[in-house]
This record gives C-alpha cells, sequence and structure tokens, in this order.
C-alpha cells in the first residue's frame, strides 16, 4: 500500500535536489510567491551560487542583519539602480580569475524594469554570462504596494488608487519579458510558480545557457498582501494568470520565441481578476481595455513565435548552440 | 581599532557560519493544515507549493506541516487535489 | 630629493594619460568606464591598452557611470584589482554606488577628471564635483601635474588595498588643464611597480565573495552594528594618513620622487605668508613664489594633497605661527563666508597661533589662476599680515563679487 503511494509524488520534487539554504523561519508573508521562489531557485541551481538582491521585498531576508544571516548562500546586497552591473562585476572579475560560478540576479519588477533597466540592458547587449531572475509582483510592494511599469491597466495601487477622477492604473502594463527577449540574448523565458515543473526546467536550462551569455527569466509571483488576494490563492492566481493568457508561458533562444504551455481554450481574463481585490473597482468596459491588451500582447507573441519558426536561422547564430 | 562586536570584518559582511537567524513565523498562524492521512495519495503537491517548506514528508504515507514555522496561509489545503487538507481555527487547539 | 634610483623614461603626455598607464602599470583585473568630458582620454588609452593585449583585464564597456562604479565595487568585493574613471555628472550620476562602494570598504581605485557642476552646463574646470562628493567615505588625493597623476594613481592602489586600510581611493586633478595638459613624465618600468605594489601580496587577505563560501556583504547593520561599521571607516580614514606618508616615503626610496604625504610644503619655513591651495594652481603659485622670493617677499605655498580625510594635522602644522594665510579655493561652499577649504581650514584657526586667514575663490568656469591673479592674492595676503583691512572673500576672477556691500 505505502510502496504504491509513493509512486504518485510529483516529479518537481525530483528537481530539488540540493538543500534549502534558508532559515525556516523568515519574515515574507503568508502565501507569499517571492518565497516560494527564493527557496525553490538554489535547491534546484544548487547552494553554489552567488545571489545579488536589492532593497525589496527579498531584501529584509536576502541580506543579514550586522554579522547574521537568514540563509547560507553567498550573497551581494546591492542598490536597486546598478544590480545588473554588480552582477556584471562579479562575473566578470570570477572569469578573469578562473573561478566557477552562478550569479542570480534576482530583483522584483521595480528594479527590473523601472529603475534598474538601464543597467539590465547593458547587461544583456555585453551579453554577461549570468542569470537574471525578475520576480514580478506588479509593483512596489515593500514601501507599501506602489505603481511600477508592470502593474496592469486597472490595479489599484497606493499610488494608483481608485477616486471620482481615477479608476485605478491609466495605463498599459510592460512586457518586460518581450523586450529582453528582442535582445537575442541566449535564453529568455516567463515562468510561474504553478507551473513548478516548468519553472525549474528553465532555470536549469539558464544555468547551462549562461556558459553562452546573458540570461533572463520573468517570473510571475503573486503578492497575496498587495492584491488583496486570499494567501492560500497565491497558485491559484498563477494558474488562472496562465489559463487565460495574461500570463503566457513561453521561452526564447537567442531571441527565438517558443510557447512551453498553450491554452486550447483561453478564459477571460475576470476568471483571474476575481480573484484579488485590486480590480475589484472594474467594470465590464474597464475589463474590455484590460481583455484587449491581453489578447493584443498575446497575439505579438504568436506572430513572432510564427515568424521565427519560419525564418531561416543563419548559420552564426546556429553556431551560438541553440539546445533546443 | 575599534571592536568587532557587531560584524566580524571591517565591511559590512555577515557570516552563516554564525546560526542563522530564524523567526518563529509559527505563531502568526491563526489557521492550521490538518492533514487526513486516508485521503492522502502522497502526491507532494501541498510540499512543493508550501512558499515556507514546511510539509514534511512522514515515511511514504502522508506529509505534515512543521507547526513551529507554518504560517498558516492554506496554500497546502487549497492545492491538494484530494481535500485531504483543511485549515482549523487555532482556537480549536487551545486546551 | 633622491635621483640615484631606478633610469628615467620621459615621455610626453597628457594627465590623462599618465592615468591610464598608471592603471595599466597597476594590472587591474576589472576595469569599467563610460566616456564623459575631459575624462574620455582615459578610457580610449585603456581601450587601446586592452585591444593591443598589453593589459590582460576584463574591460566592461558600460552603459552609464552608475554601472561603471557599481561593476567595479562588485568585482571589488569578489577580490579584484579594479579601475574606473569619471568626471563632474559621471561622477554625480554613480554617487548612490560611490556611498555604496565606501560603506562595503571596496578598494576601488577611480580617478576623477575636475569638472564643474553647477546646473548652468559648464565644460569647464573647477572643484565643485570633488567638493559635492568629499564626505562620501573616499580618500581623496590631488595632483598637481601629470607625473603627479601617475604617481599619485600608483600611490592610491597601495593605499585603498593595504589591510589596515581597505578603503576606496579617489586621485582628483583638473580637468582641461591636466587632462590635455603635455608634459614630460618619467614613465616607471613595469618591474619597478609590481615590486611597489608587491608589499600588498604579503599581507593578509581581505574578505571577498566566493561562490558557496557562505558569506554575504551588504549585510543591514542593525543599531550598535552600523555604529560600529561608520567608527571602523572613520577611524580606518585617520590611519590612512600616517598609512600615505608611509607610502610616499617608501616611494621616494624606489621611484625617486617624493611629495611629502598628506600636504606638500614649499618654501614654507622661513615664510611669513603661505597660500594654501591644491591642484594644477600649484605649479604657477609655485613660480610666483620663486618670483616674489627674489623680492624678499616671505611667501610660501602649502599644498593639499590629501583632502580627505582632512588633513588638519598635518596643515596646522605647516601653518602654526605665519602671520597671514590666503586659501585658494577652485569651488563654492553655500551658507559661509569663503570657499570649502578656507572653510575646513577655518575650524582650526585657533590652533594656528594668532594666524590670520582669508579666503580666495579663483579657477572656476574655467578660468586661469594667472601669475598676475596669484600676485594679487598674495599683495593682499600680505596687507592682511600687515593688519590692513582686507575683504574676507574675493572672487579674484570676478571684480564685481567684491563690490562693497556684497561679499
Amino acid at each position: 500500500m505505502a510502496e504504491k503511494k509513493k509512486g504518485r509524488l510529483t516529479k518537481v520534487l525530483d528537481y530539488l535536489k540540493h538543500d534549502d539554504p534558508f532559515s525556516k523561519g523568515v519574515a515574507f508573508c503568508p502565501g507569499c510567491g517571492l518565497e516560494l521562489l527564493l527557496r525553490f531557485i538554489p535547491r534546484v541551481l544548487g547552494n553554489d551560487i552567488v545571489i545579488t538582491g536589492t532593497p525589496s521585498c527579498s531584501a529584509p531576508v536576502l541580506l543579514g542583519q550586522n554579522n547574521q544571516s537568514w540563509h547560507t548562500l553567498s550573497y551581494f546586497g546591492t542598490l536597486m539602480t546598478g544590480a545588473a552591473a554588480n552582477a556584471t562585476g562579479l562575473v566578470r572579475y570570477y572569469r578573469k580569475a578562473g573561478i566557477d560560478n552562478t550569479v542570480v540576479c534576482f530583483n522584483g519588477d521595480g528594479t527590473a524594469n523601472d529603475i534598474g533597466f538601464g543597467n539590465l540592458s547593458g547587461a544583456a547587449e555585453r551579453n554577461e554570462p549570468f542569470i537574471y531572475i525578475c520576480y514580478d509582483n506588479e509593483g512596489y510592494m515593500n514601501t507599501g504596494i506602489q505603481k511600477s511599469g508592470t502593474t496592469p491597466f486597472g490595479a489599484t495601487t497606493t499610488t494608483t488608487p481608485y477616486g471620482t477622477v481615477s479608476r485605478g492604473k491609466n495605463l498599459r502594463r510592460m512586457n518586460l519579458g518581450l523586450k529582453m527577449a528582442m535582445n537575442k540574448i541566449p535564453y529568455t523565458a516567463t515562468a510561474t510558480l504553478s507551473d513548478l515543473d516548468d519553472l525549474a526546467r528553465k532555470l536549469l536550462k539558464a544555468k547551462e545557457a549562461k556558459e553562452r551569455g546573458f540570461c533572463f527569466l520573468h517570473v510571475f509571483a503573486p503578492c497575496p498582501t498587495g492584491w488583496g488576494a486570499d494567501p492560500a490563492d497565491t497558485i491559484e492566481i498563477c494558474r488562472q494568470a496562465v489559463k487565460t493568457n495574461y500570463f503566457p508561458l513561453w521561452e526564447a533562444e537567442n531571441g527565438r520565441i517558443r510557447m512551453t504551455k498553450t491554452v486550447k481554450k483561453p478564459k477571460p481574463v475576470n476568471t483571474y481578476t476575481k480573484l484579488m481585490k485590486k480590480f475589484n473597482h472594474m467594470t465590464e468596459a474597464d475589463h474590455v481595455i484590460l481583455q484587449d491588451d491581453v489578447d493584443y500582447e498575446y497575439c505579438l507573441l504568436g506572430g513572432l513565435s510564427v515568424l521565427e519558426a519560419e525564418c531561416q536561422l543563419p548559420v552564426s547564430v546556429k553556431d551560438q548552440g541553440e539546445t533546443s | 581599532m575599534s571592536s568587532n562586536r557587531y560584524f566580524k570584518h571591517q565591511g559590512p559582511w555577515s557570516d552563516a557560519a554564525d546560526p542563522l537567524m530564524c523567526t518563529d513565523t509559527g505563531d502568526w498562524r491563526t489557521k492550521r493544515p490538518v492533514v487526513d492521512k486516508e485521503k492522502c495519495i502522497f502526491c507532494g503537491f501541498c510540499a512543493i507549493y508550501c512558499p515556507i517548506g514546511v510539509m514534511v514528508m512522514q515515511g511514504d504515507t502522508h506529509f505534515e506541516a512543521d507547526l513551529d514555522f507554518c504560517k498558516g496561509c492554506g496554500i497546502c489545503a487549497k492545492e491538494c487535489p484530494k481535500g485531504a487538507i483543511i485549515m482549523i481555527s487555532e482556537g480549536e487547539f487551545v486546551s | 630629493m633622491n635621483t640615484t634610483t631606478a633610469p628615467k623614461r620621459i615621455k610626453v603626455i597628457t594627465g590623462n594619460a599618465a592615468a591610464a598607464i598608471a592603471a595599466k602599470l597597476a594590472r587591474p583585473d576589472v576595469v569599467a568606464a563610460y566616456p564623459i568630458t575631459p575624462q574620455t582620454e582615459v578610457i580610449e588609452q585603456i581601450s587601446t591598452f586592452h585591444a593591443s593585449g598589453e593589459m590582460d583585464c576584463e574591460l566592461i564597456t558600460v552603459e552609464g557611470e552608475n554601472s561603471a562604479m557599481n561593476a567595479v565595487m562588485a568585482a571589488s568585493l569578489a577580490g579584484g584589482r579594479v579601475f574606473t574613471a569619471s568626471s563632474s555628472w559621471g561622477l554625480v550620476f554613480m554617487y548612490d554606488a560611490v556611498l555604496a562602494v565606501a560603506g562595503a570598504r571596496a578598494p576601488v581605485v577611480m580617478v576623477n577628471v575636475n569638472r564643474e557642476t553647477p546646473g548652468i552646463i559648464a565644460v569647464s574646470s573647477g572643484q565643485q564635483d570633488m567638493i559635492s562628493t568629499r564626505d562620501a567615505g573616499w580618500i581623496f588625493l590631488i595632483a598637481e601635474d601629470c607625473q603627479e597623476v601617475l604617481d599619485l594613481v600608483l600611490q592610491a592602489y597601495r593605499l585603498a588595498e593595504d589591510y589596515d586600510i581597505q578603503l576606496p581611493v579617489m586621485v582628483h586633478y583638473d580637468g582641461f588643464f591636466l587632462s590635455y595638459l603635455s608634459e614630460g613624465v618619467d614613465i616607471p618600468e613595469q618591474e619597478t611597480v609590481d615590486r611597489f605594489l608587491s608589499v600588498l601580496k604579503d599581507q593578509p587577505k581581505r574578505t571577498v565573495l566566493t561562490p558557496g563560501r557562505k558569506l554575504g556583504v551588504g549585510s543591514h547593520g542593525i543599531l550598535g552594528g552600523y555604529m560600529e561599521l561608520r567608527h571602523k571607516h572613520v577611524t580606518a580614514m585617520e590611519r590612512s594618513k600616517a598609512k600615505f606618508e608611509e607610502i610616499d616615503r617608501e616611494f621616494d626610496g624606489i621611484f625617486g620622487r617624493t611629495y611629502g604625504g598628506q600636504v606638500e610644503e614649499y618654501r614654507t619655513d622661513d615664510a611669513d605668508m603661505v597660500l594654501v591651495g591644491s591642484g594644477s594652481m600649484c605649479g604657477t603659485i609655485k613660480s610666483v613664489i620663486d618670483d616674489q622670493r627674489e623680492k624678499g617677499v616671505r611667501i610660501g605655498l602649502v599644498k593639499i594633497r590629501m583632502y580627505r580625510p582632512f588633513p588638519h594635522q598635518a596643515l596646522v602644522a605647516a601653518l602654526k605661527g605665519k602671520k597671514a594665510i590666503g586659501v585658494v579655493d577652485r569651488s563654492l561652499a553655500f551658507g559661509f563666508d569663503g570657499g570649502p577649504i578656507y572653510t575646513e581650514l577655518k575650524a582650526f584657526e585657533t590652533r594656528l597661533d594668532g594666524a590670520q586667514l582669508i579666503s580666495f575663490i579663483d579657477g572656476i568656469a574655467n578660468t586661469d589662476i594667472t601669475k598676475t591673479n596669484v600676485e594679487k592674492m598674495i599683495r593682499m595676503t600680505g596687507d592682511l599680515a600687515d593688519g590692513k583691512d582686507v575683504p574676507e572673500v574675493t572672487w579674484v576672477s570676478y571684480p564685481d563679487a567684491n563690490t562693497k556691500g556684497e561679499k
């Protein structure tokens, strides 16, 4: 009976080959997507990664307090403005000194898409050999839920509140993953926490691809506290984000886009938005705008992946070593 | 020279050779996950989705939460495909 | 001066070239930099050295100064020897990382080619960029001529990476004047520089960030921990004063050139009056002093070589008992009567045994600090020594500032 039971164990566990380097009791909110992601990365990639962290929700845990630490990883606590440049400095010195390394530059969407985008872009241009992971909780959560460039249309934050002349964020979100893929870096991927086998595979693929240069993972990581969601719904929110095409899962090698999960009959975006309060005030008309934006982004992605699939790959690009 | 009371090094270095810091996050909990061993099919979804990683394998039969650190978010109960985990108010366990 | 040591290999080069050659001779592991006038030639030269294989370093051609400083900070904390160069707005754009480097005690060495930084776009010389960054926690050294640019960069590595110091060092030199001025520079042999820097290899190893070593940098300083690190920083800065003097003496032994450490004194021994200056103006001042000495004017110069930490002990020792002191500033301080260096020196006035101080503002916005200007400063300092009524502050090249009723 017991043996029978063991046969059903999820294969995600097979990816978790390494110890969790974090202390069990760390101060992330209950149901925090970031906590799940942060513990997951070194369990897949190994405990010998060097992780860089900036002021954000991750900082109180990634960075120590005086001489003490919350985890056993080597880390570099840095500023939001220069995260990718810091990681660049590390990998360049390690290369010069012949020290094997996997540097993971771990940042929120505020650093990646907004204040630190310049140096992220520079690192991509120079094809620096490290893995940049953006955990996207669609805003500045640590400072108290402010709008960022990835905050979606309609969402309320403390700087895009609902009021008589305001209906939440009146701008569309930026598509960070696509922006990065268009730099033709060795590996770009989106991932989320409902699809952990997909995330684990992409992490391992990035670790291998970083031997050829810059890798970027855009991970959708809900913030129940900031979004007004039930902490128990964190994974369900991720799942619905994928099923509505709100956050499609894809990867791109040297900019060639391939869907890693296609949704046959995408659900309307309100099956996603109804899971949290930040969209509560939205009317049907508002939902049409958000739905249009989701559909438009998906169209772009689809168009690009078709184009990329059809186009003849130059030999020089093939030589850069694609794995798929 | 200055003292090394808080930091061993000249700069802001923290040393994981010291015992790791740890917060009693179990104190935050208002509900706790209770696992029905009979219903549990040992799939491990509760374990992989638990943000803290406190769903501990009990032999090869079922999982149970480490209540010292479980924050009571309820993801495990929500994600369990068999409904084998229910969240019960901590008040029920006050003797 | 000891001239019996290494043979001279004089080349006529700019201050920027001297900085680039010094960087090459120090064999840094990682160089990251972004172009800005008047620093650009430094990174052009380094790029040429790198392209020809003369310089074996990782060269990071970043997309902005902020990234230059962030990249060298991380490379330094990982264990590398690093170099970067900037100026003016570039220094301002990297300012958050400049502070972070100091707080992390990363021994970064950089040159800053002084240029104005007011909101009025000024592609001109001035030390306002240095003054605006003075309490970032870096050691600041100031060069007078192209030779000193080269020598100070080499000395900067010894100072920054010394186990007892572990602080970033910024070598300043006047943009447009020194950056583009070509003059004869004695370029030392690689082996001689290697010997000078080899002392560092025998010291204990500083803490570095290594994969898998379970150490992290950038920890939060909590309560007493924060104060402990700040105090460690302050005491390391104080230690750097004596260390710099020691390095200068050792440099003399190997290269046959000495500058006197924190301050250089020029004809001050029997002087009644002294000008206090820094940077390229000092060459002109020395020349005027020589002329005035011919006429029997007992004037000398104290040149500030180390500006942070502020070398007040050395300054007081050099200025004590003089009758009058004129301080020449190439920048402004707001809310004070006089330039920034004047204001700082003023804090030690009571230790100067009655010496009186006046402030001269000159050389900002590329105005030349001419011999005539220096003669005027000496005349006014002489008037002060003679007990005459002299304004506390004089904008030497801008008479409109000195009209009655205005400071």
